[in-house]
């Protein structure tokens, strides 16, 4: 059987969250936290982005594509450095549902897809976060 | 003239290999890897609209197009890809039907060649297992870059029952992986027209370049 869903889901905002202004401090329990060292004293590392969590991390109308799923990696583009005072946005749409087949069967792939913008609406990274599920 | 026909670039999801990087290893690695040029067999699509000739003419390689599809018989190269192909089958319907592919992409002017037979689920040996040989099949991928140990050897079965030609491919879905398995042939290749006629009629065979790797690192 072919993957049976709604295709309007893709391409669907499903959370916008806007969160506090960047601190300092923030940067700093990031940098002693991963070991990932300061581009310099003003900006964060640039996977300083993997941090923050919005309000939903699925849809609410998600489509039962399997019993079971995984994590199935995560892409970043990274765009503007974060910075102390930034106030950052992230948007979350569902980017992509899709199937194939591999040595173990056939598995359903859902790549959600998360914006960050700052307060200029300048673009700090762009998350595919995939999941797998059969 | 030597061609790796089995390749992904970033333009499948799960590879991040970008062409132009290939091309550049490819010349970086030329006296180990005699490649003269690739085939990119992007997961389950067709891009009419993507051109590598500027990248062709920059590094003297050649780069043709196909698609790697999946089927009720595992997976599957298509070469040749035209409009009338696509508008015939879904490439990205994974439960293709390959008795009802292959011969189309042949009568539509192109060529069907099984991929990585060896392996479990999507390769074609499990499936002749139980089910009728596929009409039309010319040539299956008897060296493919990516198959696990005991794989590709599971394939000399169908060349020999079958009479099947071989071709290898390098499966490379990562920069170091492109050209590690090709395919020599006999005659010069210009086009992807150059490339159906030839693998339909003989005259090419795989060839393994993993050994000669190992020995440089």
């Amino acid at each position: 059987m072919a993957l049976d869903f709604d295709r309007s889901i893709i391409g669907s905002e499903f959370d916008r969250t806007v969160f506090a202004p960047v601190t300092k401090e923030a940067i700093e329990d990031y940098i002693a936290a991963s070991g990932e060292p300061a581009a310099n004293d003003m900006a964060a590392p640039p996977t300083f982005v993997v941090r923050l969590r919005g309000h939903r991390w699925m849809p609410e109308n998600m489509p039962n594509l399997g019993r079971t799923g995984f994590d199935a990696g995560k892409d970043i583009a990274f765009g503007v450095p974060v910075r102390i005072g930034d106030v950052l946005t992230a948007v979350s749409t569902v980017h992509d549902i899709y199937e194939k087949t591999g040595r173990t069967g056939s598995m359903a792939f859902v790549v959600l897809r998360t914006v960050v913008t700052n307060q200029r609406d300048d673009e700090v990274a762009v998350i595919d976060q995939k999941m797998m599920f059969r | 003239m030597i061609l790796d026909l089995h390749t992904h670039s970033d333009a499948s999801e799960d590879s991040r290999a970008p062409v132009e990087t290939y091309m550049k290893w490819l010349v970086r690695k030329r006296d180990l890897l005699p490649i003269d040029g690739i085939v990119l067999t992007e997961h389950r699509q067709w891009n009419p609209a993507a051109d590598y000739r500027p990248l062709e003419d920059k590094y003297g390689l050649l780069i043709l197009r196909g698609a790697e599809v999946e089927t009720d018989y595992g997976h599957v190269l298509v070469y040749g890809v035209n409009d009338d192909m696509t508008r015939r089958f879904d490439f990205t319907n994974v439960r293709l039907s390959a008795q009802e592919l292959i011969p189309a992409v042949a009568h539509m002017g192109g060529l069907a060649v099984p991929c990585h037979p060896g392996r479990p689920t999507i390769g074609l040996c499990e499936h002749y297992e139980h089910k009728p040989p596929i009409d039309g099949v010319v040539a299956v991928e008897a060296l493919n870059g990516g198959s696990r140990r005991g794989e590709n050897e599971r394939v000399q079965h169908l060349i020999d029952h079958y009479g099947y030609h071989a071709v290898g491919g390098s499966d490379s879905h990562l920069v170091s992986f492109i050209g590690i398995c090709a395919t020599e042939f006999d005659a010069d290749i210009r086009s992807i027209e150059d490339l159906v006629n030839t693998l339909q009629q003989g005259g090419y065979r795989p060839l393994d370049f993993r050994d000669r790797l190992k020995k440089d690192v």
